[in-house]
């Protein structure tokens, strides 16, 4: 088996996904469109020599429907040669499409593909698809609740406080400030431009820097109601008769932020990089998707990573930079509680709670960020996780060459 | 009228064609006759030479209250089931799409399948009186409506709406029916009733079913699959599991049926609904509710094989001690023209009684007229002289449980009895035959054992001690008849049966508690298995002094000491004031919201289980109650098998789901139960030896109940 390598990985800004943001105005197939039409300009790519082009989008309707990436394809003005693939791995599905495409090379069944992914949430709102995963049978069934229960589920069995997800919040929009400020995502981010050629947006719009302590104290537990009224907390008594009340804890301060964006990984065979010109940045080391227990539904990356890095060989020491992606704050604290790493190895350039989470662009994003930031700092080993919906795992890990 | 009861005729002057249903016996049922009757009744009208129009009316006094349980009950076979009600579906399809105006003339309740025919008619007018009942409650038996109901209605009134009235198995009266929309229109008369149906008609003469209109859209502003939807029934399913904990199939089903439904054109609807209702009815815990809440609590309520008699010579009622208990005795009593003398040596008992009294008419009175209200407190008198109890027909003894105290008031009271005047005492546990030696006149003493809050709990548990005469029973039967409680009948024995199989619930789980295992666990365990209220939260409510007092009158009675890790671990609760809710600590804190349990609890355990979990958990709490209620019945305590069911449901609170606790033995076969209460007997002690006859059945392959 060959190995699968990393030449390229760039993604949009990140805008708020709201009719106020600066990205509302873009259609979700421009906005991915735009982008492989950077990335192929930007390494100079004989788009005819790209053998497939797989998208993760999660909410796959109205415009996001029909799949999209063959439409972007198309408008990117890839050769007619090129074909495009949408997938659905909810919050995994961005990485889900690289890694995916990664193993094709690494079989040989192709030698230059492109993943990434893309979601217009300002656009198609989340949970629009519609789907059986939260229906009555799923519900009674198997208890299954939306994620924000799951997230407060976790932070009640593992000890986490309020102030803990809120301090790790803080900590988020601290490390996305200080990166922002010394450009940290400049090489990954390719600016969104209208029909025009006028930028719209060249820089994630979501961060807060004058976010406080205080300011994520007097949010409103977002879950609370929902919980405690609707009865939506009882669905989980039967997978968690041992907790007598969920503890409500996460808030629109200290969870991922809702935005608009996509992103885009060009990953080949160390032959079709030569023959295109191309230098490697860095190669596969493991890719792994799993699934744990769908209740509590976000704990995912640690059996994910444990995985990966048993796939890979390594242990969690041998990595230098951890992306854990922050949907709730729960998720990267539980992540470095169980696997026992130093948080200042995990989003070292704050995460999904200050930048935001395009959910089916997310994991391709994570992993452009993971590798500017092993460049700039000149480390090697990089692991790239998130938590999924329905209670999968998912996990890269690369290695500089 | 055709064999199975049903006729067709033709009123020539308007063209409208009536199909009486007139079916054998006192009431229309959906069966296979039923469905045949209607059929050919239908093929009749439809030949009819000009007709305009169908009312379909009952000759009967209802309308039509359902299926045929009998046919229910037994059937196991899934397929047969689904062609059957594939067959109905087709027979209410032709009556909604043939093209003349159909109308549900509801002069009487229509439920269930009876109300399922009504919603497959376009207009559905009822007679405005509080006999006439509309509903869907299928789900109490443990099924759902398998004739279109779960479709019909949501897209009639909407899915939320619906989605409250099946999943709860609502029933609704005439006037709140119209308001909810499950019946179009109310008529004073039967008259008025038919001059509304015939006009209709001649104002409709093309109606459709809304739901056969181009462009439909669904009432009560969510459209299914969107997003309203979805969060309506994701809220709708998790409410309703907050509610049942899982323990009950029929409304999760039933909220399946609806949303499923929803989804597709209503021919498919039809067969998701069919398909869901097929599982329902073949399921086991179907039959051992329908057992349970249809054949023995029809032959309790009808006090079958009881002493019977025409008038129970009882006018005039006193009532010893004006507690919860006195008072709401009082109330009932005087809601059925009781004259009732509510007694106490406490002039603020007497006044909180008599505040109380006037709460219930406000709350529970409001049909009655301002006059009518006064009426009944009127015939509330309260007294402080127990000379004003002289020529009562019935006094309802329900001062504090202590032997002494009520053979005072018995030796006191007695003699002011009109001549052969019945003696009642409402403990909850000390023997009759005990109290009834103070009485002159034995043979005329009887236990009413009563359950708080009295207006709202159904059940009297009638005691008949050693002397009490077949004649005084069947006038105490009679008046808890009157008062529209239902009653079951014990054998004399300290704590009767009720209050063994609830001390046997809620001590099994102070026992656990002390034993170490995990209280959240305990509580869980109880409304997973479809227990009513969780064992340390009612405990609470009853308070844990009252139980350390029961204790005592234990003690006394079996003549043993109990000196239990679980009666240790409510002893020092008690001594440190935690009694309970109204103290505002017991096993929960309540200082907190939500309340929250102690977490002192996990300091006063006595060590730690060697096994636990909800299953273990949940197994030791039933099988402590089936096992009591077993001794029961091999004590002969329990006269009927029924009783025990009926008894434990209404009373106590056991899972309904069940059917009861030997329905839950039965369900797991007498020699599985021996098995375990053999297992539990050694680590346990003696609380969980198999009563005798349980070995024998178990040996004899029997169970309590013939199975279907």
């Amino acid at each position: 088996m060959s190995e699968a390598f990393i030449y390229d990985a760039v993604r949009t800004p990140r805008g708020r996904g709201k009719a106020n943001g600066s990205l509302h105005a873009i259609k979700p197939v421009d906005l991915l469109a735009g982008l492989l039409r950077g990335l192929a300009q930007r390494n100079q790519l004989d788009t005819s020599a790209v053998e497939d082009v797989s998208i993760g989008c999660v909410t796959q309707t109205s415009e996001q429907g029909a799949c999209i990436a063959r439409t972007a394809v198309i408008l990117a003005g890839y050769d007619e040669d090129v074909p495009g693939v949408t997938l659905n791995r909810f919050c995994g599905s961005g990485l889900e499409a690289v890694n995916g495409a990664a193993a094709k090379v690494a079989a040989g069944y192709a030698d230059l593909t492109i993943g990434g992914g893309v979601e217009s949430m300002s656009r198609v709102a989340m949970g629009s698809d519609g789907g059986a995963l939260f229906d009555p049978q799923m519900a009674f069934d198997y208890g299954i609740v939306p994620q924000g229960i799951s997230a407060d589920l976790i932070a009640t069995i593992y000890g986490f406080t309020r102030d803990d997800v809120d301090a790790f919040a803080l900590r988020s929009q601290k490390r996305a400030a200080d990166a922002i400020e010394r450009r940290a995502f400049e090489r990954g981010i390719l600016p969104v431009k209208d029909v025009a050629g006028v930028t719209v947006l060249a820089r994630d719009e979501l961060p807060r820097p004058d976010t406080t302590k205080e300011g994520l104290g007097s949010l409103k537990a977002s879950f609370e109601a929902m919980g405690t009224q609707f009865g939506l907390d009882a669905l989980t008594k039967q997978r968690y008769p041992q907790v007598e009340n969920i503890r409500h804890v996460h808030t629109a301060g200290n969870s991922s932020g809702i935005v608009d964006g996509a992103a885009a990984v060009l990953v080949g065979s160390r032959e079709a990089g030569a023959k295109a010109g191309l230098k490697p940045r860095a190669r596969i080391r493991a890719a792994v998707s799993i699934s744990a227990e769908p209740v509590i539904m976000l704990t995912g990356p640690v059996p994910a990573s444990q995985k990966a890095l048993a796939k890979a060989g390594m242990k969690a020491s041998d990595i230098d930079l951890f992306e854990v992606n922050e949907a709730f704050a729960v998720v990267p604290l539980f992540f470095a509680q169980q696997m026992n790493v130093d948080p200042d190895r995990i989003n070292v350039n704050g995460g999904a709670i200050a930048l935001g989470h395009p959910l089916g662009a997310t994991g391709a994003m994570l992993l452009g960020t993971v590798l500017d930031e092993l460049e700039a700092r000149n480390l090697a080993t990089g692991l790239v996780t998130l938590c999924i919906g329905g209670g999968m795992g998912i996990a890269t890990i690369i290695e500089r060459v | 009228m055709n064999a199975q009861g049903f006729s067709a005729q033709l009123d020539a002057a308007t063209g409208v064609a009536t199909i009486t249903m007139a079916m054998p016996g006192r009431a229309n049922k959906v069966n296979a006759d039923f469905g045949a009757g209607l059929q050919d009744a239908l093929a009749t009208a439809l030949g009819f030479q000009g007709l305009k129009g169908i009312v379909i009316a009952s000759a009967h006094a209802d309308f039509c209250v359902g299926a045929d349980l009998d046919f229910v009950y037994k059937q196991r076979d899934a397929k047969a089931l689904e062609e059957m009600v594939g067959q109905m579906n087709l027979l209410y399809r032709k009556l909604e799409t043939y093209g003349v105006p159909v109308v549900a003339a509801l002069t009487g309740s229509a439920l269930g399948g009876g109300y399922e025919l009504a919603l497959a008619c376009h207009h559905r007018i009822a007679l405005d009186e509080p006999r006439v009942q509309l509903g869907l409650p299928e789900v109490s038996l443990g099924v759902i409506p398998g004739a279109g109901g779960t479709q019909r209605l949501p897209r009639l009134i909407g899915i939320q709406a619906s989605l409250e009235l099946i999943a709860q198995g609502k029933i609704l009266r005439a006037a709140q029916a119209k308001k909810a929309g499950l019946v179009d229109a109310l008529a004073a008369t039967p008259e008025a009733l038919r001059e509304a149906a015939l006009a209709w008609i001649a104002a409709n003469p093309k109606a459709k079913q809304p739901w056969d209109v181009g462009g439909f859209q669904w009432p009560g502003g969510v459209q299914p699959n969107t997003d309203m939807a979805r969060q309506l029934f994701m809220a709708g399913a998790a409410m309703l599991a907050q509610k049942t904990a899982g323990a009950y199939k029929a409304p999760e089903v039933a909220v399946r049926a609806v949303h499923d439904g929803s989804l597709v054109d209503f021919e498919t609807a039809l067969k998701v609904e069919s398909a869901l209702f097929a599982e329902r009815v073949v399921s086991d815990d179907a039959k051992d509710m329908i057992r349970t809440f249809w054949y023995h609590r029809t032959a309790v309520e009808k006090q079958k094989g009881l002493p019977q008699t025409d008038d129970a010579g009882i006018r005039k009622i006193g009532i010893l001690g004006a507690g919860m208990m006195g008072a709401g005795i009082a109330f009932v009593s005087a809601q059925r023209g009781y004259e009732v003398v509510l007694k106490d040596v406490k002039q603020a008992s007497l006044d909180a009684a008599a505040e109380h009294c006037k709460k219930q008419v406000a709350e529970k009175a409001k049909h009655l007229s301002p006059a009518e209200k006064e009426a009944l407190l009127g015939r509330i008198r309260t007294t402080l002289d127990v000379q004003d109890l002289q020529g009562c027909d019935l006094v309802i003894e329900a001062v504090f449980e202590n032997k002494e105290l009520k053979h005072r008031v018995t030796r006191e009271t007695e003699p002011l009895l009109a001549a052969d005047g019945v003696w009642a005492s409402n403990t909850s546990a000390l023997p009759i035959t005990d109290l009834a030696e103070a009485s002159a006149h034995k043979e005329n003493f009887i236990g009413l054992h009563f359950f708080s809050p009295v207006e709202a709990m159904p059940l009297v548990e009638v005691i008949v001690g050693r002397a009490t005469s077949e004649k005084t029973l069947a006038r105490a039967l009679a008046y808890v008849r009157s008062i529209k409680k239902t009653a079951i009948v014990v054998n004399d024995g300290y704590g009767f049966y009720t209050t063994r199989l609830f001390s046997a619930y809620i001590m099994e789980a102070a026992q656990l508690v002390a034993q170490g295992h995990d209280p959240v666990l305990v509580e869980w365990a109880a409304r997973k298995a479809g227990m009513v209220i969780s064992p340390l939260k009612v405990f609470d409510e009853v308070t844990l002094s009252l139980a350390a007092h029961g204790f005592e009158m234990m003690e006394h009675y079996k003549g043993e000491k109990l000196d239990a890790p679980g009666v240790r671990l409510v002893r020092k609760m008690v001594e440190a004031g935690r009694t309970g809710k109204a103290a505002g600590a017991g096993f929960y804190d309540y200082q907190t919201k939500p309340r929250k349990l102690w977490t002192g609890l996990r300091e006063l355990a006595e060590g730690t289980p060697a096994e636990t979990g909800v299953a273990y958990i949940e197994r030791r709490l039933m099988l402590a109650q089936a096992l009591e209620a077993a001794r029961c019945l091999d004590e002969g305590i329990l006269r009927e098998k029924r009783d025990a069911e009926i008894g434990a449901i209404m009373g106590v609170g056991f899972a309904p789901n069940t059917g009861g606790p030997l329905a839950w033995i039965d369900r797991r076969g007498a020699a599985q139960v021996v098995a375990w209460a053999d297992a539990f007997a050694t680590t346990e002690g003696a609380r969980f030896a198999a009563p005798k006859l349980l070995r024998d059945m178990a040996a004899r392959g029997e169970t309590f109940f013939e199975q279907v």
